[in-house]
């Protein structure tokens, strides 16, 4: 097998009679952190919403490891145990404390003894710093809280990937430094990261390459030395002179 | 009000039967609401179409009339049937409380559906997703998310209904079932106080409705303390 | 017991006769109605303890009771008071369609004054401090934000009242046109389940 860790090959993805993803090849191999950009309704959400199966593609094959994403069953499972997922709004589940809400996937999924499932989720709540949290619900946190809790979250399942679907902006600007925190922290560790996102200082120091998408296609992809300070495409320089004027 | 004082009993055990035929009608209300709620959102065209016509004509009639129509026509069949067999049968009737505990039962779950498939739709896809992409089972999610963020929506509406069922009971009364109203106009025949004795009813049917509008709130108090909280 | 087609084909006419009182009874307490619930709802709006709460006594018996009940209270129960007999309104409370239309009017304003009080509160603040930046004063407000807002917010409930008050009107002419005693000997008078 080659050593990468998810390949998408000529995907497509339409909703309706609307394209949203054209022709996605990508390869990402083990511990390498990518960063996905581009304008809104670009179908950077689309594409790894794909690579857990949240949304299904229609032409094109998508590989996380050795399992192909089908419609088979046991392959999305066998997918998700191993791909987690932050998102834009949290999602943690509102009828439950945070250590439950932490818990119960590996009780249910990796069918975890309900002991050491809170083991290991205080343990992952001690290293986004919430621990003091986890008797509480929820709404009782702050957005920043949140969103570190939903990261706890997907690392209680020891995924070999984590995506990130713009986990920092649904944030009040001063709570999006310690969710970017936890996750250069994860980076550093070694983490397999996909993100999703608009935060450019992130992307340049943490990103092993960066991948700029528009109109559901990825026009270029590049170190993020070399794609901040050189960019080649037309498309990404109107983008980038966009976002980084302010 | 010394003229209560002889029926006081008879006020007490038509209290009871207003007691019962509520919890009877209350859990057939719960299975028809669930029922209904499960057609409406079945991918069967003909099921939604059943339970679409049994929420509208169900909703849209007279509760009266479909007590009415409920216990003589069960009780017209009933005869027919019976006189078959033996022709010098005048009358037989399914017992009022059962006729009458079954059309309750229907009007106030056609209600249920609607509230049973709007918690079930009004759950955040946000939460299914994360279950889904934690790499929980679709029956795992039904059961440790859907349902229990259905219920905290369904509560509100729910405790109407339960409000509607124990209003409604007093209309079984017409046909001829004992309870508190039908024990009021025995009373009037013999004391000629109607006032006195249809407010003895009104006062008992104030004190079921607090009691159902305290335990709902209660449950809601309960389920909110994960929606509200020091934000 | 038959069932006879032509009995239904012959009673049509009669039901149709039925069909226009039930239509008047409806469109009377349905404004009447209305009335009422905007009074109730200022009242409890007003903020003065002795307004709000006569107000909330109101509606909280007329939705906790069955309103059969409190039209047999008003048809059948008020003239066993002196005091009623003796005033102004007994010309209207001698006859059922009357005693109907006050019982139908009563029910449907508390329930109604509720669906707008939730109209109210669900007017987004913003709104309120948006009209306050401008200059508005409280009244104005009411008028020109709070009411126009609300009523479009209460619409839905309020349609869905209108059904039962339909349904309630049909109770009240049923129950006030029928010889209850009468009806009632058609059946076992009894049937007692606990004794």
């Amino acid at each position: 097998m080659t050593e990468a860790l998810i390949r998408m090959q000529n995907v497509d993805k339409f909703f309706g009679s609307f394209q949203a993803l054209t022709n996605i090849n990508l390869e990402v191999k083990k511990g390498e952190r990518i960063v996905i950009c581009g304008p809104s309704g670009s179908g950077k959400s689309t594409l790894i919403r794909c690579i857990n199966r949240l949304e299904e593609h229609n032409n094109g094959r998508i590989f996380i490891g050795e399992n192909e994403l089908t419609d088979k069953v046991k392959n999305i499972d066998a997918v998700r145990r191993e791909v987690g997922m932050v998102f834009q709004s949290f999602n943690l589940f509102p009828h439950m404390t945070i250590v439950k809400n932490l818990m119960i996937a590996q009780q249910l999924v990796r069918k975890i003894p309900k002991a050491e499932a809170r083991e290991t989720a205080m343990k992952y709540l001690t290293r986004v710093k919430i621990p003091e949290q986890a008797e509480k619900y929820p709404v009782q946190l702050s957005g920043g809280q949140q969103q570190r809790v939903a990261i706890a979250r997907a690392l209680c399942m020891k995924p070999e990937i984590i995506l990130f679907d713009e986990p920092t902006s649904a944030l009040d600007p001063e709570m999006i430094g310690e969710v970017l925190d936890v996750m250069t922290d994860l980076a550093k560790e070694g983490m397999t990261m996909i993100c999703v996102t608009h935060e450019m200082g992130f992307a340049r120091s943490v990103a092993d390459r960066v991948i700029f998408m528009d109109e559901g296609e990825i026009v270029e992809e590049a170190k993020p030395q070399e794609f901040f300070d050189n960019p080649k495409n037309e498309r990404t320089k109107k983008f980038l002179s966009q976002i980084l004027t302010h | 009000m010394e003229a209560v004082t002889g029926w006081w009993d008879d006020y007490f055990w038509g209290s009871m039967i207003v007691v019962q035929v509520f919890f009877f009608s209350l859990i057939l209300m719960v299975l028809f609401g669930l029922i209904g709620a499960a057609m409406k959102l079945s991918n069967s065209k003909i099921a939604q179409k059943i339970a679409g016509g049994y929420t509208v004509v169900f909703r849209g009639t007279p509760e009266i009339l479909v007590i009415l129509l409920l216990y003589f026509g069960s009780a017209i069949t009933l005869t027919a049937i019976a006189q078959i067999f033996n022709p010098e049968i005048k009358f037989l009737d399914v017992p009022p409380i059962w006729a009458g505990t079954i059309a309750i039962a229907l009007i106030v779950g056609a209600y249920a559906t609607e509230t049973f498939r709007g918690a079930f739709q009004g759950v955040k896809p946000g939460s299914i997703e994360a279950a889904r992409a934690l790499g929980m089972s679709n029956l795992q999610t039904f059961i440790y998310i859907r349902i229990p963020e259905m219920w905290r929506l369904a509560l509100p509406p729910f405790g109407n209904h339960m409000l509607s069922l124990i209003k409604d009971t007093a209309l079984i009364s017409i046909i001829g079932l004992n309870e508190t109203l039908f024990v009021a106009s025995q009373a009037i025949s013999t004391t000629g106080k109607p006032f006195t004795m249809y407010l003895v009813v009104g006062a008992i049917y104030l004190g079921f409705s607090t009691i159902i509008t305290l335990s709902v709130m209660g449950a809601e108090k309960f389920g909110e303390r994960t929606t509200v909280g020091a934000r | 017991m038959n069932f006879d087609l032509t009995l239904i084909w012959d009673s049509v006419p009669r039901m149709l006769a039925g069909i226009g009182i039930t239509f008047q009874l409806m469109a009377l307490s349905a404004f009447l109605g209305m009335i009422l619930a905007v009074i109730l709802l200022l009242m409890r709006l007003s903020g003065k303890w002795y307004w709000s709460w006569p107000a909330q006594v109101f509606i909280y018996v007329f939705r906790g009771t069955p309103i059969l009940v409190q039209i047999f209270i008003i048809y059948y129960g008020l003239p066993q008071l002196d005091f009623v007999r003796e005033s102004i309104l007994w010309p209207i409370l001698r006859e059922p369609f009357g005693c109907a239309i006050v019982a139908l009017s009563l029910n449907t304003g508390a329930y109604v004054s509720e669906i707008l009080r939730g109209g109210v509160l669900g007017v987004d603040r913003g709104f309120l401090e948006a009209a306050s930046a401008l200059g508005l004063k409280a009244h104005q407000k009411f008028i020109y934000i709070t009411t126009p807002i609300a009523a479009r917010l209460a619409l839905p409930a309020y349609s869905n009242d209108f059904i039962s008050l339909m349904k309630a009107t049909s109770l009240a002419s049923t129950i006030t046109l029928m010889d209850m005693t009468g009806w009632r000997r058609l059946l076992r008078p009894t049937r007692y389940l606990f004794h």
